[in-house]
C-alpha cells in the first residue's frame, strides 16, 4: 500500500477541520483508489463500493474532529471503511437486495463479451473464494494481500490482535488453498 | 523447525512478516523435505492466483460525482460550524444583567414608574424555563433551538427561545411534542443543520420503536421532502419516512420524489422505500414507476440499477 507520511495526512485532516474543501478533495485523491479496491472486494458489488467509499469521505469529514492521532489515517480510514461494509452487508442482509452485477446493463451483443470471458471468469473464481471466506477473514486477508499492509497495522485497523490477524489470514489461505486446489478451480496452473 | 510449523511460516513469508531468522530456517527445511516443499508451492499458487482479480478503478464519473458531494457537505459543514462564546462572555452578560436588576430595584423602590421597562409578549421573563408551546399558529420564529435525546422514560426535551425561553419535555408521540417536532421540520428551520436535527428526533423515535408517526410529522416531512431546497435535508426527510410504516401518503410522495427529485440520492432512497413497501403490498403504480426508471436512458446509472434490482425482489 501507497503509505503517506502521517504528518501529512494529519494536515489534511485539519485542513478538512477548518472547512477547506480542497483538503477533502485531496484526501479523495489520495485514499480513494485504495479504499474502493477496498470496499469493492468486501462488498463484491461495484456499485455498492461506491456508493460506501462515498460513505466513508463523508464519514471522514464529519468526524474530522474526532481523529486522536492513536493510529495513522490511513488505518482509520480503513477501519470506517470495514464497519460501513459490515453495516452495508447486514442492511443488505435484511433487505435480501439482489446484488446489483445481477442486474448489469445489457450489451449490445458480441460487444466483445467473448474476449472477455476467459478474464471474467478468472475474476469470478477467486471473488467465489473469496466469498466462501468469513466477513472477518476477508477483511485481514484483504488488506495484507491487497494493500500490503502490515499485520500491527492490519490489528490497529480492525481493532484486534496481532495474534487474532494472524490466525484469521492463516484460516483464509488455508481456505483459498483448499479451494484453488480443487480440480477444475486449478485453472491458474494453465495460465 | 518442523513440517507442523511451515504452513504458517510460510503465510508469514509471503505477507512479509517473517523474520529474517525464520526466512533462512524456512529455505533451509524446505531443500531438504519434499512434501513441505509442494505445501509451499500450494500457498504460493493460492496466493499469485489472488492477485489475477483486477482493481476496481476510480472513474471520472465516480470521482465527479463524489468531489460534487464532498464540496456539497464541507458547504454544509461550514454552515453548521458552532462559533462558541468567548469565555469572558457568559461573566460579563450575568454581571451586566444583575447591574440592570439592581438598577430596574432601585428606580422602583424610588416609586418611578416602569414604563422604561422593555414590555414582553409573555409576561415577565422567568428564571425558569416556560412549559408550554406558543401559539404555533401566528408562525413565531424561534431562536437558540436545542435539543435533548430520550432519557430513560422515554423524554425528549425541545428548548427555543421567542421571546422567553420555552423548554417543552415529554415524549415524542406526546401531541404537544408532536406538533412541536412537526412545526420545527416544516416552517422554523433556517438552516439545514436545524432541520436535519429535528427530523433525526423524529426518526430516532419513530423509526425505532416503530410507533405510527403522527399525521403532522407525515405531512411535515412529506413537505419538506417534495420543497426543501437543500438535498441532504430532503434525504433525511425520506429516510425518516421510509422508516414509518407505510401509508398511501407516504407511498404517494416517494412517487413523486423518484419521478422529479433532483437528487439522485434522494431518488435512490425513493426507490429503496417503494421497493421494500412493494415487497409487502404491490401496487401498480410503483411497479409502473420502478419499470420506467429501470429502462429510462436519461436516469443515473445507479438509479436505473436499483430500479431494476428492485423489480426483481418484488414477486408480483
Amino acid at each position: 500500500m501507497q503509505m503517506n507520511s502521517g504528518s501529512d495526512d494529519a494536515g489534511l485532516l485539519e485542513r478538512i477541520r477548518r472547512g477547506d474543501t480542497d483538503g477533502a478533495a485531496e484526501l479523495f485523491e489520495r485514499y480513494a483508489p485504495a479504499l474502493l479496491r477496498f470496499t469493492d472486494r468486501m462488498l463484491s458489488d461495484r456499485a455498492s463500493a461506491e456508493e460506501v467509499t462515498q460513505e466513508v469521505f463523508l464519514k471522514v469529514i464529519s468526524r474530522a474532529h474526532q481523529y486522536d492521532g492513536r493510529a495513522g489515517v490511513a488505518s482509520w480510514l480503513f477501519a470506517i471503511a470495514a464497519n460501513a461494509c459490515r453495516d452495508r452487508r447486514r442492511r443488505e442482509r435484511r433487505a435480501t437486495v439482489v446484488p446489483l452485477e445481477s442486474v448489469a446493463e445489457p450489451r449490445a451483443r458480441g460487444e466483445g463479451v467473448e474476449a472477455s470471458i476467459a478474464s471474467r471468469q478468472r475474476r469470478d473464481a477467486v471473488r467465489q473464494a473469496l466469498s466462501e471466506l468469513s466477513e472477518e477473514q476477508r477483511e485481514a486477508l484483504v488488506l495484507a494481500r491487497y494493500h500490503g499492509m502490515p499485520y500491527a497495522e492490519i490489528a490497529k485497523t480492525l481493532g484486534i490482535s496481532v495474534g487474532a490477524v494472524k490466525t484469521r489470514i492463516f484460516r483464509a489461505v488455508e481456505t483459498l488453498k483448499a479451494h484453488f486446489s480443487e480440480g477444475e478451480n486449478s485453472w491458474t496452473a494453465a495460465t | 523447525m518442523d513440517c507442523r510449523d511451515v504452513t504458517a511460516l510460510g503465510i508469514e513469508r509471503l505477507t512479509g512478516e517473517a523474520p529474517e531468522a525464520a526466512r533462512r530456517e524456512l529455505s533451509a527445511h524446505l531443500a531438504g523435505c519434499e512434501s513441505c516443499r509442494r505445501e509451499m508451492a500450494r500457498l504460493e499458487d493460492a496466493w499469485t492466483t489472488l492477485g489475477v482479480d483486477p482493481d476496481a478503478e476510480v472513474t471520472p464519473e465516480f470521482r465527479r460525482r463524489t468531489l460534487g458531494l464532498l464540496e456539497e457537505e464541507m458547504i454544509r459543514g461550514r454552515v453548521r460550524a458552532f462559533r462558541p462564546r468567548p469565555t469572558f462572555a457568559r461573566p460579563a452578560l450575568q454581571a451586566a444583567g444583575l447591574a440592570l436588576a439592581a438598577g430596574l430595584g432601585y428606580l422602583a423602590a424610588k416609586g418611578i414608574p416602569r414604563a422604561t421597562a422593555p414590555p414582553t409578549a409573555g409576561g415577565p421573563a422567568a428564571a425558569t424555563p416556560a412549559a408550554s408551546v406558543p401559539d404555533l399558529a401566528a408562525n413565531p420564529r424561534f431562536a437558540n433551538v436545542s435539543y435533548r435525546a430520550a432519557d430513560k422514560d422515554g423524554r425528549v426535551s425541545i428548548g427555543f427561545d421567542v421571546t422567553t425561553r420555552h423548554e417543552l419535555e415529554g415524549r415524542p408521540s406526546d401531541p404537544e411534542v408532536a406538533k412541536l417536532l412537526a412545526y420545527l421540520v416544516a416552517h422554523n428551520a433556517e438552516t439545514a443543520g436545524e432541520k436535519s436535527r429535528a427530523i433525526e428526533l423524529v426518526s430516532e423515535h419513530f423509526g425505532t420503536a416503530n410507533a405510527p408517526a403522527s399525521p403532522e410529522i407525515v405531512a411535515a416531512l412529506s413537505a419538506t421532502l417534495r420543497t426543501d431546497g437543500n438535498p441532504g435535508v430532503r434525504k433525511k426527510a425520506a429516510d425518516a419516512l421510509a422508516s414509518f410504516p407505510v401509508t398511501p401518503e407516504i407511498r404517494a410522495v416517494f412517487l413523486e420524489a423518484l419521478k422529479s427529485d433532483k437528487n439522485p440520492a434522494v431518488r435512490l432512497a425513493a426507490v429503496d422505500a417503494l421497493a421494500a413497501a412493494a415487497k409487502q403490498s404491490p401496487d401498480a403504480n410503483t411497479i409502473q414507476s420502478l419499470r420506467e426508471k429501470a429502462v429510462d436512458p436519461q436516469e443515473n446509472g445507479f438509479v436505473r440499477a436499483k430500479a431494476a434490482s428492485a423489480l426483481k425482489a418484488i414477486s408480483f
